[in-house]
């Protein structure tokens, strides 16, 4: 049976290439694309999972509902928390801190990065690091380091560096370590696959810095480790009372949040399993991935596949007719229906196992391509792919063959013998044709539309008015040194840098955890309205770099004494000007930003009055809303910024070049300092990042959708062209001319695929329509991309049947009326 | 004269024979006439047909039709032509199997982009004139070849063209249904039609008023029955 199989195909193949060429590589194009995509979902899915017991791993997060904005979580706590944790929950088994930093090593003269930080020594028990030498207690001296494999061998060209030395540069501070381990990675993708150095938490670290100390500061992320899965229930029930319990405080202390700190403050259990799901609406993450993004993904490669098995469906069932009469001999003979369909199932078997096999080497060619396009680090596992092929290649086997073999199966050998003409398979054969040609184009043409709005919805972030002027501004890293000489000095040196027409100073830290925050009331007409407010400063020469747009007012000139911002060390009660962001004046109650100007707020005993309003400046992910702001004057460097972040505005030089100029003119003040200069777009870009990479894989899925519905398309109308040239004989004997003929002929191709348009653009819309939501500023859904993609499909639909409708269109009447 | 074919010649070639089909035939062929061809198999009967039909064209030689020279016509105005001036009925039918057997009529006039309401008035006539009205709706699978023929007549006639043509139009019918074909085809003749019938049945052919023999693809004998 088997070899009657295999020949069977063999000769099949040599008699019809062309029909088994299209049904082996759309079933291959299908297989091929399902694997890679099922390969990317696995790696997102399985991110973390390969922690040791990860199940009981756990964030600590903090949800602030600051007043007049938002609720938000963040991934960042306080690590003055972890000590009072430890002691009310006995369920805590373990916990680690991570402060995460960019490391600097001098390689060859100049300063490599690493990424890295300052870790409790648990680090290794609480994840259950591989090493690749030295032991779990590595961190438990305080000159150890824990390298990555990959770090070692960057630093030291091996990984046998167990008790070298080296020298560590945290943003100008020096510290010396002995590598006590090397880590190997080998658990799969996790949040620390990346992570290159560890470094013990320095003591003067945790005395110096206020996130140790304080409530209302952190500065890294502290994972605890349960002693039972079951115990997070338990801990998040008892959090809140632990937040009124211990972070409760006079509302003039600078440790705890007030008296009341439950109200706006709390602290949730981010678990690791899964986390890069949860980490989609988690500020400050940025491994975060939207999962329905992610099913999205796998989805697609399912329905590549559905339209593989459709194709051969469509094709089996088109060829079938055209085997009518070797059924009906074989029927003749004594074969029975059974006996039959084993064949023709077996048949559909062999061809798909062929293109399985095919599959994976374009899933091999097509990895390495989804890696790049993603940016994660994807790889082929055999051992997966080898479990779910068989199941791929049975289901598709099945699925492609069993319907053409019932159809062939069950044909009346008399019939097909007696009649002059093949049987057609009937008008249910027909329909079933015509409904799966429509389903494939349906599935094209949304994932096409899907492709479109993520393209322009991700060019749109990219050119979206951010309420400042990109062009000619390049924007450098935080300025370690808090020293007000050294930030003068590195201002006048980039100032002098050939083509800089000015240089401010700003924070604009993209996360507002970053930057301070205060809550201002404004005594409105209905009430007292409170809002939360991030407070940036700047200098005189902000307006000229930035050119952030005024909307109301005016902007601040030093030459007028309340627009620069008091030391309220010195006058606790001074009056000051400012001047809000546009959603800071909306939150406040203001219906029009010149209704703002003049009017008074308070913090505290703090009283400002409003100058200005300005038009909201966006540094952070478009997905998230932009945080109501308030902007202060510190001309001339009369008080000292905290880790400022210097802008610069320039002309007439190229982009690169200025980098370069700017880099040396940084390092020639903070030589031990890497910093580097980048474009607000380069800044931008890692929060657009991820939907350009996952809009690549919908156009690579859209293009596999389009090119398999159009070979189905094409292997049709060439049956149809072969079963439909006695009768465009009859009606050019009618006097039907080859162009009607042609438009005839077209319209039929064509009518699935405007059906399958009609049902499409509903489904696009919605889809679409739902994922737009997600951002905070966003694309107006427009036709377009429906009629590109309706356009498009038309087109490549009327390319892939023009041939076969112009062959026979121009068929000489007499030889078409003899076809039969 | 309605027809005048001059020194007709249509040759066949494969990629290593070439086949005269049609040699030298001159003939003539006036209006309302009810010509019979006969010959035996390969001898260039339906060759022939198609040629007078346009759905082949001659290696050589000239076609006149009427006041046209039809072998200086490009595709688009032998379309025209055809439509205007020819009716077609063929051996094996050629109803076309998913149009119903009034869209099957409908579609001579379809191409002349007559207005429905006309054609609508044509093709019911038509009907009643072969006997097949009561099958209108019907699927041509679901007629018998009787049914399935008269309703190519139908077709033929319903443009009123010039010429009906018919290709061994009893050959696929027993005598009975065979028989009510050709006295249609005759009372259409009576009517004022010109029809040129080819035919393998002698009985057939004599009912036409003038019989042409053709041999190995040239006109032997043109003879004129006694009718």
């Amino acid at each position: 049976m088997l070899m009657t199989t295999l020949r069977s195909v063999i000769r099949q193949t040599q008699r019809h290439p062309l029909y088994v060429g299209l049904n082996v590589f759309g079933l291959a194009l299908g297989i091929g694309l399902f694997l890679a995509l099922t390969l990317l979902v696995r790696f997102e899915y399985s991110y973390n999972s390969g922690f040791r017991d990860v199940d009981r791993l756990f964030r600590l997060d903090t949800i602030a509902s600051n007043p007049g904005t938002e609720t938000r979580e963040y991934a960042g706590t306080t690590f003055y928390a972890l000590p009072f944790l430890k002691e009310d929950f006995p369920n805590i088994e373990n916990s680690v801190r991570i402060q995460e930093q960019s490391l600097q090593v001098r390689l060859n003269g100049t300063l490599a990065s690493f990424r890295g930080g300052f870790v409790d020594p648990s680090i290794l028990e609480v994840f259950g690091l591989r090493l690749l030498h030295g032991l779990p207690d590595a961190l438990s001296r305080p000159d150890g380091l824990v390298l990555s494999e990959n770090a070692a061998r960057r630093i030291f060209g091996t990984s046998d560096v167990m008790g070298r030395t080296v020298t560590v540069n945290n943003d100008g501070q020096m510290s010396r370590h002995i590598v006590t381990a090397v880590t190997n990675g080998g658990i799969g993708p996790n949040f620390l696959s990346d992570f290159e150095m560890m470094i013990p938490i320095p003591i003067e670290r945790e005395k110096s810095n206020n996130c140790y100390s304080r409530w209302s500061s952190d500065c890294g992320n502290i994972y605890l480790k349960l002693k039972q899965a079951q115990d997070q229930a338990s801990i998040q029930s008892h959090l809140r009372d632990f937040v009124m319990r211990r972070a409760s405080g006079p509302d003039d202390s600078d440790i705890g949040l007030g008296l009341h700190p439950e109200k706006m403050y709390a602290l949730t259990l981010a678990p690791l399993r899964n986390g890069r799901f949860y980490d989609a609406h988690v500020v400050a993450s940025d491994d975060g991935v939207e999962r329905n993004v992610i099913d999205g993904i796998g989805l697609v490669g399912l329905l590549a596949l559905v339209l593989a098995c459709a194709n051969s469906i469509n094709l089996a069932t088109a060829r079938s007719v055209l085997r009518a009469r070797e059924v009906a001999i074989r029927k003749t003979l004594g074969a029975t229906r059974k006996a039959l369909l084993v064949q023709f199932i077996g048949e559909a078997l062999v061809l798909t196992l062929v293109a399985g096999l095919l599959g994976i080497a374009l899933c091999e060619l097509l990895v390495p391509g989804i890696a790049s396009l993603t940016g994660e680090n994807i790889t082929i596992s055999y051992i997966f792919v080898l479990a779910v092929l068989p199941v791929v290649i049975l289901g598709c086997g099945l699925a492609s063959g069993f319907y053409p073999a019932l159809v062939l199966s069950g044909y009346h050998p008399a019939r097909v013998l007696a009649a002059a003409r093949m049987p057609s398979g009937g008008r249910m054969v027909g329909r079933l044709r015509d409904g799966l040609v429509i389903g494939q184009f349906v599935i094209a043409i949304t994932i096409v539309i899907g492709m479109l709005v993520i393209h322009q919805q991700t060019e749109f972030l990219k050119r979206a008015d951010q309420g400042f002027v990109r062009s000619g501004l390049l924007i450098g890293s935080a300025i370690p040194s808090e020293d007000i000489a050294t930030q003068q000095r590195l201002h006048d040196r980039l100032a002098s840098v050939p083509g800089v027409s000015a240089v401010t100073y700003g924070m604009l830290a993209p996360s507002p955890e970053d930057k301070n925050q205060m809550t201002f009331t404004y005594d409105s007409p209905a009430g007292p309205i409170r809002v939360n407010l991030l407070q940036d400063r700047c200098d005189e020469n902000y307006l000229d770099v930035y050119h952030p747009r005024i909307l109301a007012g005016r902007w601040f000139d030093a030459s007028r004494g309340q627009d620069t911002h008091p030391d309220y060390r010195k006058t606790p009660n001074a009056m000051s000007n400012v001047i809000l962001n546009e959603t800071g004046a909306q939150r406040l109650g203001f219906t029009k930003p010149t209704d703002a100007i003049g009017k008074v707020i308070k913090s505290g005993s703090h009283v400002s009055t409003i100058i200005g309003v300005m038009a909201d400046m966006r540094f952070e992910s478009p997905r998230q809303s932009i945080y109501p702001g308030l902007m202060t004057f510190n001309p001339h460097f009369s008080t000292v910024f905290q880790q400022p972040i210097p802008a610069v505005r320039f002309s007439g030089v190229p982009v690169l070049e200025m980098e370069r100029r700017l880099g040396l003119a940084w390092s020639s003040v903070l030589p031990d300092v890497e910093g580097h200069f980048q474009t607000a777009d380069a800044r931008l870009e890692k929060f657009y990042r991820g939907d350009e990479q996952r809009g690549r894989i919908f156009t690579l899925g859209a293009l596999a959708a389009v090119m398999i519905a159009a070979l189905g398309l094409y292997g049709l109308s060439a049956f149809a062209a072969a079963r439909r040239v006695h009768e465009m004989g009859i009606r050019k004997t009618l006097g039907a001319t080859s162009l009607q003929v042609i438009m005839l002929l077209l319209r039929g191709f064509l009518r699935p695929v405007i059906i399958a348009s009609l049902i499409a653009c509903p489904i696009g819309w919605a889809i679409t329509r739902n994922w737009l939501s997600e951002f905070d500023e966003r694309i107006l859904l427009g036709p377009m991309p429906f009629i590109i993609a309706v356009g498009g499909a038309l087109a490549i639909a009327g390319l892939t049947v023009i041939g076969q409708t112009i062959r026979l269109a121009r068929a000489e009447p007499a030889r078409a009326l003899r076809s039969e | 004269m309605l027809i005048e074919l001059s020194h007709i010649q249509r040759l066949y070639c494969s990629d290593e024979v070439e086949t005269t089909a049609l040699h030298d035939i001159d003939l003539q062929i006036e209006a309302s006439e009810f010509v019979a061809i006969m010959g035996p198999s390969g001898c260039g009967k339906s060759t022939l047909l198609n040629i007078l039909g346009t759905i082949d064209r001659p290696t050589a030689g000239s076609y006149r039709f009427g006041e046209h020279e039809l072998t200086a016509l490009n595709e688009a105005a032998l379309a025209k032509f055809r439509r205007e001036n020819l009716g077609y009925v063929f051996q094996s039918f050629n109803l076309i199997d998913e149009l119903t057997i009034e869209e099957n009529i409908d579609l001579a006039l379809v191409y002349r982009n007559m207005p429905k309401g006309e054609r609508r008035t044509r093709v019911a006539h038509a009907m009643d004139r072969v006997g097949i009205a009561h099958r209108a709706r019907h699927y041509p699978s679901q007629l018998s070849g009787g049914q399935q023929q008269r309703a190519a007549i139908a077709r033929a006639i319903v443009g009123e063209p010039r010429l009906i043509l018919a290709d061994e139009p009893t050959g696929n019918l027993d005598t009975e249904n065979g028989a009510q074909v050709m006295d249609i085809l005759q009372r259409l003749n009576d009517e004022g039609a010109t029809i040129i019938m080819v035919t393998h049945s002698p009985s057939h052919a004599d009912l036409a008023r003038r019989r042409i023999d053709m041999l190995d693809g040239q006109v032997v004998i043109s003879v004129r029955n006694a009718i």
